[in-house]
């Protein structure tokens, strides 16, 4: 287990939430008033509250919060402490302290910088990912959920796991530079061996016949459902013995997946008309019984009582001090683990606790809570 | 001193195929683990197929998409049909650090090279499968495609405005983010197995690693018994922010204004037209509460321009904006630090392929080296990993184990 300094804003945040999942000592050092990410929306029970963001719940989750206002001379003195006790440091820049000064506390530190340059919407727009999502000829959209910044965030935490892993086998640590800007044209990269390869433009496809003629998200009683139908002959045929559409399965040519493709609008059409009957939960449970790739188009809602994520462990029901019983969604790694994570902290929850660590006594935190500089 | 690649010492079978799993080993790859592809002649790795009618430049052994995900591994083709193959196949996972698949759930355990079979020969070993929805659960043999997975996982309701249809990524999203969950756990778990001495099962699932980065949403749902709002481009933080209509065809411009002098300076670069004079647009309440009507102001002034000329004039006076580029143009961006570079391979054309997006001050990473031809390694790998002798590996190619 190592221990390390989060100074992560947006982009960062999922990284040290992965590294808490793997069971590592995560402190987030946060400004008095809290950091950024605390408000960040939807609130948990709608209103704005320090401790009611659902991205500080879930993203700090397993991580201790240590208040510094690095701006005084007394508490850098303690994060410098920190430093030399860590193994660690991740941050967006700027770094609040010189990283010479850092680096001159602990000397074999790892120190990972994150480099954001813009805001999310621009970085996409600059990234090549922008152009590919959203519907044909519409306007493209950012992917939502800030789903952009837990990008860059896994590109950090793979970054941080090496170099984390060379520290321990030599002793060794380093500084690593994190561009998310790159990291998201990195996720561009299909597009690149597509025009590089055949000079093909990928352009944003949308949700109907993106993927086979027959392919994408219908409407259906309660919201929206997927399937993709195979391209063969035989799965359209296994799609027509279940759907039973007259004028569709009058038309031999329809065998044909060119000829689907030519009658896309005509198909796609009939099959949302057919679909609208049925529930969401209904007609994928259908289309799995019969082997055609389908899934439910799901909101987070949805997923917040998912029962596959249930079974497995990665919802698990907490009792949370300020919203009751809930399904906490421990994480992707934690869970297959079998780890659970504390809940995320209250501003400043172990500041008296580390300080204890670090060797201050009791006299000091006082003196420096008087001083408001924690 | 120049030091060691990172993961020099490590060994990687790799049984996986198409992109989840290749994306991960690639990484892998590119610290510098010894990463040996499992292939079979007669069901190769499908990655990228070419489409009839596609002209390609270059190495034709290998769709393109193969090309740059497999660089830097080698090859080695095993028959794992025959009893002899699933042998041999046993005992390089007996030698290996790690290995990688990314089959639907039981495919390994059918094959007997499931984590219990591994684990029996080699209890170090860190087992990692990536299939869709995991070896467990209501939903296991569920099968699962990118689309699919953005459907369900909600990426394609997270995505848009309130009361648009789903709304997809055209790429293999869910892949990349089930890849970089499995490099970061396989590293996690190199460290734990030293204090621990035994390997590790890694039961990933795709939908899981995705559904994790919506983490919060499903959260706010849990608790507000609501779906969060669909905010389409726009933040919930600043305003005006957004992609916006510019002269060419299907030519946009991405807007974020963060601050109010930024909307006072994007005021002026628009000429300040008087629409835009409004007292409530000063603070960031007035800008959020009346979003609608501002966009359409900055389209009416967006829409005559090409975006390369909106992003310029605004860019010069310090409004946040980049034009939405397509790939040609996100190759050509000269100012832009580029992730994609060249790869030297005398069998083939000069092709691109995606560098790691960080540097290390110390460590190095392994230079770029071309994907493997189909079991161009065999011979060679059954010789590093086991000391087969020549004589032996004749046997195996005879008796049709290596194919």
């Amino acid at each position: 287990m190592s221990r390390i300094i989060d100074l992560t804003e947006h982009s960062g945040a999922y990284a040290a939430r992965l590294l808490a999942e793997t069971g590592h000592d995560v402190i987030r050092v946060e400004p008095p008033e809290g950091d950024p990410l605390r408000r960040l929306g939807p609130y948990l029970g709608g209103k704005p509250g320090l401790e009611k963001g659902s991205y500080h719940q879930f993203m700090n989750a397993g991580k201790r919060s240590l208040t510094l206002n690095l701006k005084s001379p007394a508490c850098r003195k303690i994060f410098l402490d920190l430093v030399k006790s860590a193994d660690a440091v991740i941050a967006n820049l700027p770094l609040p302290v010189d990283e010479a000064v850092l680096l001159e506390a602990r000397s074999n530190l790892v120190l990972i910088k994150i480099e954001d340059g813009e805001p999310e919407l621009c970085a996409v727009a600059r990234s090549g990912l922008l152009a590919i999502t959203g519907h044909p000829r519409e306007r493209p959209v950012l992917l939502g959920g800030h789903v952009v910044y837990a990008a860059i965030g896994l590109h950090v935490a793979v970054a941080a796991a090496v170099a984390l892993y060379v520290l321990k086998q030599t002793g060794a640590g380093q500084v690593v530079s994190v561009a998310a800007q790159q990291c998201l044209q990195a996720l561009a990269e299909q597009t690149m061996v597509a025009y590089t390869s055949t000079g093909k433009v990928t352009e944003r496809r949308g949700y109907r016949g993106a993927i086979t003629a027959v392919s994408g998200a219908f409407p259906c009683a309660d919201g929206y459902w997927m399937v993709s139908v195979p391209h063969t002959p035989e799965g359209w045929g296994k799609f027509m013995d279940w759907v039973k559409d007259p004028v569709l399965m009058e038309d031999k040519a329809l065998l044909d997946e060119a000829e689907r493709n030519a009658k896309k609008d005509l198909i796609l059409d009939r099959l949302e008309e057919w679909s609208k009957k049925f529930k969401k939960a209904e007609i994928v449970a259908e289309a799995q019984r019969r082997h055609i790739p389908a899934s439910p188009v799901s909101t987070a809602l949805d997923l917040a009582h998912d029962p596959q994520l249930i079974a497995r462990g990665f919802l698990t029901e907490i009792d949370h001090p300020l919203f009751g019983k809930i399904l906490f969604p421990v994480g992707a790694i934690a869970s297959v683990l079998g780890r659970k994570l504390e809940l995320a902290p209250r501003l400043g929850q172990h500041s008296a606790e580390i300080l204890a660590e670090l060797g201050y006594s009791a006299a000091d935190h006082q003196a420096l809570l008087k001083t408001m500089a924690m | 001193m120049k030091s060691a690649l990172p993961l020099c010492k490590i060994r990687v079978l790799d049984f996986s195929h198409i992109l989840a799993g290749p994306f991960c080993t690639r990484l892998l790859a590119d610290f510098g683990a010894d990463v040996v592809k499992v292939e079979t002649r007669t069901r190769q790795d499908r990655m990228g197929a070419v489409k009839p009618g596609d002209r390609l430049k270059g190495r034709s052994d290998r769709p393109p998409a193969y090309l740059t995900t497999n660089r830097n591994k080698r090859s080695i083709t095993i028959n794992l049909k025959t009893d002899e193959g699933k042998n041999l196949a046993l005992k390089l996972a007996a030698t290996a650090d790690v290995v990688v698949e990314n089959f639907s759930a039981g495919v390994m355990d059918r094959l007997k090279l499931g984590y219990a079979h591994l684990k029996a020969v080699n209890p170090r070993i860190i087992y990692v499968a990536m299939s869709g929805y995991g070896h467990d659960g209501p939903r296991k043999d569920w099968t699962s495609m990118n689309m699919n997975l953005q459907a369900y996982t909600g990426l394609m309701m997270a995505t848009g405005a309130e009361g648009d249809a789903p709304t997809a990524i055209s790429n293999s999203w869910n892949d990349y983010i089930a890849g970089l969950h499995a490099c970061f756990g396989i590293l996690q778990a190199f460290s734990e197995r030293e204090v621990t001495r035994v390997g590790v099962n890694l039961d990933l699932s795709q939908f899981e690693c995705s559904v994790a980065t919506f983490g919060a949403l499903l959260l706010s749902s849990a608790v507000n018994g609501v779906p969060p709002p669909r905010l389409g481009s726009r933040s919930t933080h600043w305003a005006p922010q957004g992609v916006y209509r510019c002269a060419g065809k299907d030519d946009w411009c991405a807007i974020s204004v963060q601050k109010s002098d930024e909307w006072r300076a994007l005021v002026k670069a628009m000429g300040s037209p008087s629409w835009a004079a409004k007292t409530e647009y000063e603070t960031l309440v007035g800008r959020l509460k009346q979003h609608d009507e501002i966009d359409a102001g900055i389209e009416t002034w967006t829409g005559t321009l090409p975006a390369a000329e909106v992003e310029r004039s605004l860019k010069a006076a310090g409004v946040p904006a980049e034009r939405m580029r397509r790939i040609p143009e996100v190759l050509a961006d000269k100012n832009g630090a580029s992730v994609f570079r060249p790869l030297n391979d005398p069998r083939d054309q000069d092709r691109l392929v995606t560098e790691l997006p960080f540097k290390f001050s110390r460590s190095p990473v392994a230079p770029l080296s071309p994907a493997p031809g189909l079991g161009e390694h065999t011979r060679e790998v059954l010789r590093d990993w086991l000391g087969i002798d020549e004589k032996e590996i004749k046997r195996l190619e005879e008796n049709g184990t290596l194919q």
